[in-house]
């Protein structure tokens, strides 16, 4: 079956459904795809909140915060690899972004005068990130939700993308998996936006859902799309140890504070001024450091206290929090320690585009954590993510609008071809009778992933990793499905998923050898410094014939000068 | 600690098949193994057509609701080794919550039974169309509606109102309550305790225009009507959202004005 609507949308996270009600809203046809119920996305688990310069909460010494003050922040935080146009034009959309979602009728915490509510995070120098308790993604998600079903925008749930179709050069719809049916549907469009999330389950150690294995991004660069600076993946320094579930930055912005083993506040040492504050990547590697120095517990975690935040303050303001340490840790944290360790959380790269969030290919777009715009550089900021959805859902929807005018839709045939393309393809995979575990190589990848290219990479290390990678591309047509079924065949599924993160998994390797320097969350102990002469540039990744291919082209700077980060 | 490896007795049915069976699956336990991890582990090494819906393994999401020992829970959020020990959560009562279904046999001290929830057709194995949980949400129109033209900046709130709020924004639309509501067994045409829990969250938010109109789309014989205080829908809500409170405000707000 083909469906035919202007603008198709995969992914019905935060910046999928904003960008769908600003396509409804300028009178266009849109419909979203999305693997999961849109409420199922991952932007539903975001907890600590969004960034904006609202100045409703003062700075130290009574100065208000402004944008230029948030852009400084981010471009700092990103050790100045973010675009500084793009970062200028997030921060400034920021205020209109928080108060746009209160005026659909999101729930935000406010302060005693009846405004939003902020609170300091991770390497801000205001107390900047409005927040919905410790639920910020989901009130968010929720109401982006709601306002769908009163616009009534078509929703194809549970369709799982397995094609980027182009054709003479142009992005003119996908094929897509109804998981239920089993069957390939086709879908024809004047634009296609991917805002399919991260891909963090590359890596064994996540805060990602478990759907978060980044299809958008691998089918893009399948297509012919580059993607940009995927060496920079962000380890979140306080992961539920065991389940590797988030607990937010925002419990420190509270006044949480690490300890190791002996019970001292380690951040002291390696961040005199912002301690438990500093930027993710550096707090990370810092962990890592007293874990690799024998001054963590066995296992391999420290603990985050919020004991003397006293019972009330930990009730209102981290709900969430208390709820998993409970149920994931049997840990209540008005009365214990968390254990935490640094886990895989964020994917700063993803597929390039430009200010409009157009890619290489005409016809096709990418926004949120799919997507590498950049405004997060080497290492995001907490409370950034939740914004970039947002605006971008925004503006990049904005861009499409403008652009559909001038292109038809074309003949159906290209689409048709692809089509049955994919029905053979699926039809050869579930054939095969013998053959390798799926389980068995992905568990083999995120563990290489980890191994390879974690928190500290180095060259020997990482080349054998990648042989690793490569070893598993090989091993994956072997792979054997018992269940021969098309119906709700999720071992099909996730065949397709791991052949999509073995790419990313090979992108993130050969961008990270290539980088022989030290920036942001990307850390070569064989190139402990930063290199500006040689480094202050974009990787890309492409793929032709079957290879990859790393290329670089610069970094926008603009109103900030690089500068040594210190935190 | 258990010292046998636990089994899983799932629930297995797909349109091929005249009538629903069992399969059993003993799994190797990990310490803090939930349900969820458990159905991982069987469609890996075991059984890779096993069928069931999961995003974020956090508790957040509100994707894998199941019927697990008969009672509605986030198979996520479950351990298995709790659920042995039959040390069911807090938040649910101690009586079999008359979870429908025909009556099935498993031994609680080494076996945890997983079966779909109960309320809703069942598509494949643990897998239910959520089709009509979602039509009535919809029904409830779960759509903002303020009063008067949009501010320069935010609408004002008072924290007090925002705790409130809270208390029903919550709801992560698993399905637990549906599941495990009574009325909502014998009566399909019933609301159900999450939408009416959704409907009065709009209800109740001081932005908004028109509470009353409100209170009046759930005033029909399957809206807060139908109620009949069993409380189920907050004794097995992961996020402690309380419908049946929701519900008689309304009923006694509706009393008021009658």
């Amino acid at each position: 079956m083909i469906h035919q609507h202007d603008v198709i949308l995969i992914g019905g996270g935060l910046t999928g459904l904003r960008a769908a009600l600003q396509i409804k809203e300028a009178g266009l046809d849109g419909a979203v795809i999305s693997k999961v119920h849109p409420l199922r996305s991952h932007s539903v688990a975001a907890q600590g909140g969004m960034n904006a310069s609202l100045g409703n909460v003062e700075g130290e010494g009574g100065i208000k915060d402004s944008w230029q003050n948030h852009a400084y922040d981010t471009v700092k935080g990103s050790d100045y690899l973010a675009d500084q146009d793009a970062v200028e034009l997030m921060c400034r959309e920021a205020p209109r972004t928080v108060i746009e979602l209160e005026h659909m009728g999101m729930v935000w915490s406010r302060l005693e005068n009846g405004k939003i509510a902020q609170r300091p995070f991770g390497g801000a120098g205001f107390p900047r990130t409005c927040y919905a308790a410790d639920r910020t993604g989901h009130n968010a998600l929720h109401t982006l939700y709601e306002n769908m079903v009163g616009r009534e925008i078509p929703v194809y749930e549970e369709f799982y993308l397995t094609s980027l179709v182009i054709d003479e050069g142009r992005c003119v719809g996908c094929t897509a998996l109804e998981i239920v049916t089993g069957e390939v549907h086709g879908f024809q469009a004047r634009a296609v936006l991917l805002a399919t999330g991260g891909f963090g389950r590359i890596y064994d150690r996540s805060t990602n859902a478990l759907i978060n294995t980044g299809e958008g991004t691998s089918l893009a660069l399948e297509a012919g799309a580059q993607l940009k600076d995927m060496e920079f993946v962000q380890f979140h320094p306080t992961t539920l140890y065991g389940t590797n579930i988030l607990i937010t930055e925002g419990a420190r912005g509270e006044g949480g504070i690490l300890l190791n083993k002996d019970g001292k506040r380690f951040m002291e040492g390696y961040a005199p001024r912002t301690r438990d504050l500093a930027a993710r990547d550096v707090i990370s590697r810092a962990m890592e450091q007293e874990i690799a120095e024998g001054r963590a517990y066995p296992g391999g975690y420290l603990y985050l206290d919020l004991r003397h935040l006293g019972p009330d303050k930990i009730k209102e303001r981290l709900p969430g929090i208390r709820q998993i340490a409970m149920d994931f840790a049997g840990v209540d944290p008005i009365e214990e320690k968390i254990p935490v360790q640094p886990g895989q959380h964020y994917s700063m790269g993803g597929v390039d585009v430009d200010m409009g969030g157009a890619t290489s290919i005409p016809g096709l777009y990418a926004a949120g954590e799919c997507a590498c715009i950049s405004v997060h550089g080497a290492n995001r900021l907490g409370g950034n993510s939740l914004l970039e959805t947002v605006v971008f859902g925004r503006l990049v929807a904005d861009r499409i609008i403008e652009d559909v005018y001038s292109i038809n839709f074309t003949e159906k045939e290209p689409i048709k071809t692809a089509m049955i393309n994919m029905d053979i393809k699926i039809g050869n995979i579930l054939s095969r009778e013998e053959g390798e575990h799926l389980f068995q190589i992905r568990e083999a990848m995120t563990r290489t992933m980890s191994q390879g290219f974690g928190i500290l990479r180095e060259k020997q290390d990482m080349q054998e990793n990648l042989q690793e990678i490569k070893k598993l591309q090989k091993q994956l047509p072997l792979v054997s499905i018992q269940n021969s079924k098309r119906e709700l065949n999720q071992a099909l599924v996730r065949f397709l998923e791991l052949e999509g993160m073995l790419l990313l998994s090979e992108a993130v390797a050969r961008s990270a050898i290539a980088r022989e320097e030290s920036r942001g969350s990307h850390f070569r102990t064989d190139y402990p410094e930063r290199d500006d002469i040689n480094f202050l540039k974009h990787t890309l990744i492409d793929l032709k014939d079957d290879e990859m291919r790393v290329s670089y082209k610069p970094v926008k700077l603009g109103m900030f000068e690089p500068e040594e980060r210190v935190y | 600690m258990i010292k046998v490896n636990p089994k899983i007795k799932v629930y297995r049915f797909n349109h091929e098949m005249e009538s629903p069976d069992y399969d059993t699956f003993e799994v190797e336990l990990h310490p803090g193994m939930t349900v969820l991890s458990a159905l991982f582990q069987i469609q890996d090494k075991y059984d890779d057509s096993l069928a069931f819906r999961y995003s974020c393994r956090g508790a957040v999401c509100g994707t894998c609701a199941m019927l697990i020992n008969k009672v509605p829970r986030l198979a996520c959020r479950s351990q298995v080794e709790d659920l042995l020990k039959d040390k069911v959560p807090e938040t649910v009562a101690d009586e079999d919550i008359s979870m429908a279904g025909e009556d099935i046999s498993w031994n609680p001290q080494e076996e945890v039974l997983v079966e779909p929830l109960p309320h809703l057709p069942v598509i494949r194995d643990l897998v239910v169309d959520m089709e009509l949980f979602f039509q009535y949400y919809r029904l409830v129109e779960p759509t903002f509606r303020p009063a008067g033209p949009d501010p320069e900046k935010e609408r004002l709130m008072d924290p007090g109102a925002v705790k409130e709020l809270g208390v029903y924004t919550n709801c992560i639309l698993c399905g637990a309550c549906h599941a495990a509501c009574p009325v909502v067994g014998e009566n399909p045409e019933y609301l159900g305790p999450a939408a009416l829990a959704k409907l009065y969250r709009f209800y109740i938010d001081p932005r908004e225009a028109e509470g009353d109109s409100r209170l009046e789309k759930g005033d029909i014989p399957n809206g807060w009507w139908a109620c009949e205080s069993y409380g189920d829908c907050y004794r097995v809500c992961p996020r402690n959202v309380p419908p049946i409170v929701a519900i008689r405000q309304a009923i006694n707000q509706l009393n008021k004005w009658k």
